[in-house]
């Protein structure tokens, strides 16, 4: 009513409520798709009784990997520790016994509650010994159970990828231990093995 | 002193059957809404508690039941208390003029009564309008004894809001206090038998008065896009803010409870009440009482059914807003409506 000049549509517009009829119409037009012809599927999900698809590249609970004959890929190398943005992982990294060139990691911890997923310690891995995998259903009572050692995330490891890398055996144990990307490895010799392609 | 017994026995009856039947309608009435509403915004609703969530009231019940008691600390107790009593019962009184189906009298093991109409007072409308009007007693004293500011506010904007949209309604249904000479709901009913086309919103031209009564009592109810008082984006809850558990139980069942009751009336005044839409009736003169129900009850949940709608797609008036569309548009439209029927009602009955 502020506009002197309305016409005499605008005027009969706004005497029928033709503005609110348009946006009940939308909502009326919704409610029937969804419940009398049913071709409206709704948008939620019930989510604990279903759950959404994840995509391939999806950040969830970081696990240590094995080689197929189960023994650690990790070298305590400490490279993911320092990688890390907000100081999730500790390593206390050792020799192995008798194999003075060889060090492992003898404690590996994440404090998971302060991990921000970033990925970076990923990235940082020369042995691709870290992953993400696709849990995120870890609500716990008690902050410390985010507090994961190394068993607890190698079972991680275990469960979410059961199909394991071969363990390289022909490397030289002079050779460091930051060359081991499967990508740029020396041609196979042994007999058994097919030649790893670039 | 028998006979009196009998009365008030058969009274209490049908009291306790309306309660019964109007209480279980606003547990539902909580579920129907939130499933409509999901249904109208691609969502699904409550879904856990029993099949469909169709057991969900049963569980806000029981929730609200057991929760703790809370009064604040500077709160009046004893206001603090009264308040959501005083919103619930005036609501649940104004069921007591509504007829549900046919004024018949129904003979019963030697005794006569009427069963679908309580009580046929003589002014019944007006019995209806002065109780709602006490109704935002509760909301006022509610927001005033809890000693909260929003609550305060809350309660202010109720007492603005209300007495504006109640003159509204008071006017908006003069039209059809005109057309059939009477305040008694019954009489109003009875007066539009035979078809839809003798319903006071057809038969008795009451397009406006009609549409001025729906929107005041949405405003009248606190229902968006009314609901100023409760305004949770900017008073929290209104007046509503400091009450927990059965108290604040209460003035949740009052707004549904009020919600069926400007639906009953609407339905009674301008849709005919029980009478179907077409002359007569379809089953035999003994049955059909239960067609009266039928479309007394389809009329009222189409009103209800408003309600969730009108919700889902209008955003919430500006104080401003709603202070000016109340008095410079409603208040002028139901004037003109009264002008316009008594005129002619006076020509036609020259």
């Amino acid at each position: 009513m502020e506009n002197p000049t309305m016409t005499l549509g605008q005027w009969v517009k706004r005497l029928t409520f033709y503005e609110i009829l348009i946006g009940m119409k939308a909502t009326i037009t919704v409610f029937i798709q969804r419940i009398i012809l049913r071709n409206r599927p709704a948008v939620t999900l019930q989510y604990p009784h279903e759950k959404r698809d994840l995509p391939g590249s999806y950040r969830g609970m970081i696990a240590l990997l094995r080689y197929d004959d189960e023994t650690e890929k990790c070298v305590g190398c400490d490279l993911c520790e320092a990688a890390c943005p907000s100081r999730v992982i500790t390593v206390i990294s050792a020799e192995k016994e008798g194999e003075p060139m060889k060090r492992y990691a003898k404690e590996y911890y994440m404090d998971m509650s302060r991990c921000i997923f970033c990925g970076l310690c990923i990235q940082a891995c020369p042995v691709d010994a870290l992953a993400m995998t696709k849990e995120y259903e870890w609500a716990v009572y008690n902050k410390r159970d985010l507090r994961l050692n190394k068993p607890q995330l190698l079972a991680l490891g275990d469960r979410n990828f059961p199909e394991r890398e071969r363990k390289i055996e022909f490397q030289h144990h002079n050779v460091a231990f930051f060359n081991i990307g499967h990508h740029d490895l020396p041609p196979m010799t042994s007999k058994d093995q097919p030649p790893v392609t670039p | 002193m028998m006979e009196l017994m009998t009365f008030a026995g058969i009274a209490l009856i049908k009291i306790v059957v309306v309660l019964i039947v109007v209480l279980t309608t606003v547990a539902f009435l909580t579920l129907a809404e939130r499933k409509v509403l999901s249904w109208m915004q691609d969502r699904m609703g409550p879904m856990e508690v029993g099949p469909y969530g169709i057991l969900q009231p049963l569980a806000d019940g029981l929730k609200l039941f057991f929760k703790e008691d809370i009064i604040p600390a500077g709160a009046n107790w004893a206001l603090f208390s009264l308040a959501p009593i005083l919103s619930l019962v005036p609501a649940l009184i104004g069921f007591a003029v509504i007829p549900y189906g046919p004024n018949k009298e129904v003979e019963l093991f030697g005794y006569t009564f009427k069963p679908f109409v309580i009580t046929d007072i003589n002014i019944g409308i007006l019995y209806i309008l002065a109780f709602a009007s006490i109704g935002a007693y509760g909301v006022i004293l509610g927001g005033w004894a809890s000693n909260n500011k929003y609550s305060l506010l809350g309660g202010l904007r109720a007492a603005a809001q209300v007495i504006s949209y109640e003159l509204n309604i008071g006017l908006a249904i003069i039209g059809v206090l005109i057309l059939s000479g009477s305040l008694s709901m019954v009489k109003i009913a009875e007066a539009q038998a035979g078809g839809f086309w003798h319903w006071y919103i057809f038969g008795g031209l009451q397009v406006i008065g009609f549409v001025v009564y729906l929107i005041s009592a949405v405003a009248e109810t606190n229902r968006l896009p009314f609901d100023l008082a409760e305004a949770e984006s900017e008073l929290v809850a209104g007046w509503m803010t400091e009450y927990s558990g059965m108290r604040f139980a209460f003035f949740f069942m009052a707004e549904y409870t009020n919600m069926v009751l400007v639906s009953c009336v609407a339905a009674v005044l301008f849709f005919g009440g029980w009478q179907a839409p077409y002359p007569g009736t379809l089953l035999p003169e003994n049955l059909a009482w239960i067609e009266g129900i039928f479309w007394f009850t389809v009329k009222v949940f189409f009103f209800l059914f408003m309600f969730f709608w009108l919700r889902a797609t209008l955003p919430r008036l500006r104080y401003d807003q709603l202070m000016r569309f109340g008095w410079k548009v409603m208040l002028p439209l139901a004037l003109a409506n009264v002008v316009l029927t008594a005129i002619v009602v006076y020509l036609v009955r020259q």
